[in-house]
């Protein structure tokens, strides 16, 4: 199989990576329809399958799950997940070749085996779901030309995919059509129904392309989303212990001060997250963070190149086929870093706090956001996904990070995101070796020490203007007006 | 004379009085009442030393003040397993006897054997005190109350629990201490307010809003009236004309179960239950705790993900047939402990009862201007209309059921299903709540399905009467 993207041509290379629209909720008055009546199979019986099959089938939809046979004989976790559900239950051969949508919910390592096993029982014109497009965009399987393939990818958790949709609401959807595979013209008629029958739709859904998904989801993921927040924890951490901040106080700054400063950047975008702090320390953190821009933007620049070459995901493969050795070696060393080992103390930080003593913490988020979307822009990807894939993103793995520490989050994200944020690291903490040597307890650990926090002028006008004049504030705050509109009025 | 001038106390900064002044004169015995959650048994219990004085002055207070209430058995108790925990040695601990636990700090033993025999406690002198009954350990906290020869006695809610012969006498007694003794008791239910009390204190959201002297005898029965709040005068808020449900046949039953059964691997619920209930059938379903009670409401509202499987009609859809769960939510009005439990956000009040137009919890679109006037006139019926803005969470337990079973009836829905709505209320909410309920029983449209534990707490209008007995064994 070759890689997909690289058969493009140009052209269609940068029409497929421009697609990204918030759609409109009256685009959504068919509801279900599209879909009613039809025989919906789940494949993988995880987080995602059991609860998306939940939503579907109380929005009236039939659905049943398909299991390989061992799973069905020796009654695992997945078969009881299904029956005690009071769904229908069966192998891929008891269930397919009557299946008019096949949802693919297992994960990316396993589409290409899943997919090929099943592609031959499916029937002609029936369409195959993915809630993702690496199988499609960089291992290039090629589906059976009748088959109609869509993606629908809910941007949360299964559970709260789930948990949305029972108080009313959803999450928000990305969905998309494969143009390659599109033979009746039915394939956004369906995402939209499906997007529908998961709740997706109050919650406002995107239209995009697979390569769009996949391209920029790498990106984002490897680099601020995952990696910069890895770098900086390990950073931060061991530069704290080093000017002698408590440990157990550096811990459990970081542990829970990226959740709290980008929870200042989910409501007003990097120019709310500044404001956060001093006028002093604002000045400060754009000073480092224009510096670590400087530093960090052949790195971003590489990430982006090896993603859209296919490098990134040709030297992953080849990982898969070696048994995982470098993502299991790189996870075990992550959990004996000396973060990942200090508990975090019981010491009351207020919200502020995390403001004041984490001024390097917000500096790096500033310098990762606006990397990221600035190398995803340059590269073809249209604002729309590049906000999506990094500052909107940016919140929710934080969140993880507040629960588990890097643990936590390494867990919950994929093994593609996994294995993209080892790599980051690797290079990225070398590469702030230097930089870092200028950093003090000011920066991290206990903020700056000034009598006065008066500033000059035309400085601080200036720092103003640089931060709300980035092009990801212009689209951010476009994009959260759509949202806010979609969004709970609670 | 006890004095409480602009007392403010906090109690583990779970509640805190405010600015409270308070006389209490010799001779005058009082009566401190208020709603669930209002303060009045942390106003009885500062007479008692409790809590953290924040500013004000508290003085006269005698040295020997004896306080029953709950909080304080729940101390003693807890002391008492403590020690038990406590046991490193492998021997089995009886704890403390009865009989020790009231003799300690006794100034009067020939009281307490008179008492002992009153209220019916001999035969448990020597039994482990901790293995009384809330009951029994309430009897035994009044009795060492009544016999420490204390200069003030702060009762809260002595009689609760009683039996009629152990209440009568215990009036009785009171009465005739009333002579030596000054009394402060706390109750939410004026009409077991002795007549010896002088003086009534009302609490209101941790201030001390009203004082009324008994004799002034229409300052007393508006205080009355306050606490039974206006349940005379009950009107529903009408439904909203804009937003009429499908209309359903009347010769369909609202719910037909064949046979349902509910099973969890190896574990049985229930199985080949039949229950029909059909338009203006209301019923009640009780049964003790695990025999299927929510199990089987789950199955009606379609949150049991087991109603796929079974065989299920429910206001004329065969469930499994391709409807979807919000079709069949808009015929039903919810109110349930859980239900609370998962309203977890902090929207204001208004919200929350409109947010029953659309069966979500938390809101997610614009309400209409009738939608927001119903809202506005169920909170009113609540005695809560300057709190529409409120968040829902920072609401009392009992305020918080009160909006939800408003939320469940404002749209009058065909069906609707309280599961406990009492559990955890006080008199007077429990009171409005009954009523409410009454009134809706006694309305045409609505059918309701009252859920509760006990079989004997019948509401009035409800006729039909389905008793879950449980499985036991597997």
């Amino acid at each position: 199989m070759a890689n997909y993207f690289n058969t493009l041509p140009l052209r269609a290379q940068l029409a497929e990576l421009g697609k990204c629209r918030f759609m409109g909720l009256d685009e959504f008055s068919d509801g279900v329809e599209a879909l009613r009546g039809k025989k919906m199979v789940v494949i993988g019986c995880g987080a995602q399958g059991l609860n998306q099959g939940l939503n579907l089938r109380d929005s009236g939809l039939d659905v049943s799950y398909a299991l390989r046979d061992e799973a069905i004989a020796q009654q695992r976790q997945s078969w009881k997940n299904a029956t005690e559900n009071g769904f229908t239950v069966g192998t891929y051969e008891e269930l397919l070749p009557t299946a008019d949508v096949v949802l693919n919910l297992t994960p990316d390592k396993q589409h290409t085996n899943v997919v090929e096993t099943i592609m031959p029982m499916m029937k002609h014109g029936a369409c195959l779901s993915y809630s993702h497009g690496f199988n499609i965009v960089e291992e290039g399987m090629q589906i059976r030309d009748d088959i109609t393939v869509i993606m629908v990818a809910p941007k949360c958790p299964g559970s709260e995919v789930r948990a949305e949709y029972v108080r009313g609401f959803g999450v928000p959807t990305l969905i998309a059509v494969h143009e390659d595979n599109d033979p009746n013209g039915e394939g956004l008629a369906l995402a939209k129904a499906y997007a529908v029958g998961t709740g997706g739709h109050k919650a406002g859904v995107l239209m995009s392309s697979f390569i769009a998904e996949v391209k920029s989801d790498l990106m984002g993921e490897q680099t601020i989303l995952c990696g910069m927040l890895q770098t900086g924890s390990l950073l931060c951490f061991d530069k704290m212990v080093e000017e002698g901040v408590d440990p157990a106080y550096a811990s459990k700054l970081i542990q829970y001060g990226w959740e709290t400063v980008t929870e200042a950047l989910k409501y007003g975008g990097v120019t709310n997250m500044m404001d956060r702090l001093s006028n002093p320390a604002k000045i400060r953190a754009f000073e480092l963070s224009e510096e670590m821009k400087d530093i960090m933007r052949p790195l971003y620049q590489k990430h982006q190149d090896d993603i859209m070459t296919g490098a990134f995901s040709s030297g992953m493969m080849a990982d898969w086929a070696d048994d995982d050795a470098k993502l299991l070696g790189w996870r075990a060393d992550t959990a004996e870093t000396a973060f990942e080992k200090t508990e975090a103390g019981d010491m009351e930080i207020s919200e502020q706090e995390y403001f004041d003593n984490g001024i390097l913490m917000v500096a790096m988020v500033k310098a990762g956001v606006e990397l990221a979307f600035e190398t995803m822009t340059a590269a073809g990807i249209i604002a729309e996904s590049a906000y999506y894939e990094s500052l909107h993103e940016t919140p929710l793995i934080a969140n993880t990070i507040a629960r588990k520490k890097l643990y936590e989050m390494n867990a919950t994200i994929s093994d593609t995101a996994e294995y993209g944020c080892y790599l980051y690291n690797h290079a990225c903490v070398p590469l702030l070796a230097d930089f870092m040597t200028g950093i003090t307890a000011a920066d991290i650990g206990r903020g700056l020490a000034v009598a006065d926090t008066g500033v000059d002028n035309a400085r601080l006008i200036e720092v103003n203007e640089a931060i709300r004049s980035h092009p990801v504030e212009a689209i951010g705050s476009v994009l959260r007006g759509h949202m806010a509109d979609m969004k709970r009025i609670v | 004379m006890i004095r409480l001038d602009a007392l403010s106390v906090d109690f583990d900064e779970r509640f805190q009085l405010h600015d409270v002044d308070w006389t209490i004169q010799p001779g005058q015995h009082w009566l401190v009442t208020g709603a669930n959650g209002s303060g009045k048994s942390a106003l009885a219990a500062v007479l008692a030393g409790d809590g953290d004085h924040l500013s004000g002055t508290l003085s006269g207070v005698p040295d020997r003040v004896a306080l029953v209430s709950y909080e304080r058995q729940a101390e003693l108790i807890a002391a008492e397993r403590r020690k038990d925990d406590a046991d490193i040695l492998d021997v089995i601990s009886e704890g403390t006897p009865v009989a020790e636990i009231i003799e300690d700090g006794c100034e009067d033993l020939e009281l307490a054997q008179t008492l002992v025999d009153t209220l019916g406690l001999r035969s448990l002198m020597g039994r482990s005190f901790r293995k009384l009954s809330t009951g029994e350990t309430r009897k035994v906290m009044l009795i060492r109350a009544l016999t420490s020869r204390a200069d003030l006695l702060v009762l809260d809610e002595p009689f609760d629990g009683l039996d009629h012969d152990s209440l009568t006498w215990l009036q009785g007694h009171l009465s005739e201490l009333a002579g030596t003794t000054p009394m402060v008791i706390v109750l939410n239910r004026f009409d077991e307010c002795p007549d010896f009390i002088t003086h009534v204190a009302y609490v209101d959201d941790g201030h001390l809003s009203l004082c009324v002297e008994r004799a002034d005898e229409q300052a007393y029965a508006e205080l009355y009236q306050l606490l039974h709040l206006k349940t005379s005068d009950l009107e529903i808020p009408a439904a909203d004309p804009a937003a009429q449900l499908p209309a359903l046949d009347p010769e369909v039953p609202l719910v037909r179960l064949t046979g349902a059964t509910v099973r969890y691997s190896e574990n049985l619920v229930f199985e080949g239950l039949d229950w029909t209930i059909e338009p203006n059938q209301s019923w009640q379903l009780s049964g003790p705790n695990g025999s299927g009670k929510t199990c089987l409401l789950q199955l009606i509202t379609g949150d049991h993900p087991q109603c796929y499987v079974n065989d299920i009609n429910v206001f004329g859809y065969q469930r499994g047939t391709g409807e979807s769960i919000w079709e069949i939510k808009q015929f039903i009005g919810y109110v349930s402990t859980a239900l609370q439990w998962e309203y977890t956000v902090s929207t204001g009040l208004r919200n929350v009862i409109i947010s029953g137009f659309y069966d979500s919890i938390g809101l997610y679109t614009k309400s209409s201007d009738t939608e927001k006037a119903i809202a506005d006139e169920w909170l009113a019926l609540l005695g809560m209309s300057d709190r529409a803005d409120e968040p829902f969470n920072r609401l009392s337990y009992g305020d918080q059921r009160l909006v939800l079973i408003a939320r469940a009836m404002v749209k009058h829905p065909p069906l609707l299903i309280l599961d406990e709505p009492c559990l955890g209320l006080d008199d007077m909410n429990r009171q409005l709540v009954l009523a409410l309920v009454e009134r809706i029983c006694r309305g045409s449209e609505t059918t309701v399905l009252y859920v509760n534990h006990r079989e004997q707490d019948r509401v009035r209008g409800i006729d039909n009467h389905l008793a879950l007995t449980g499985h036991t064994g597997n």
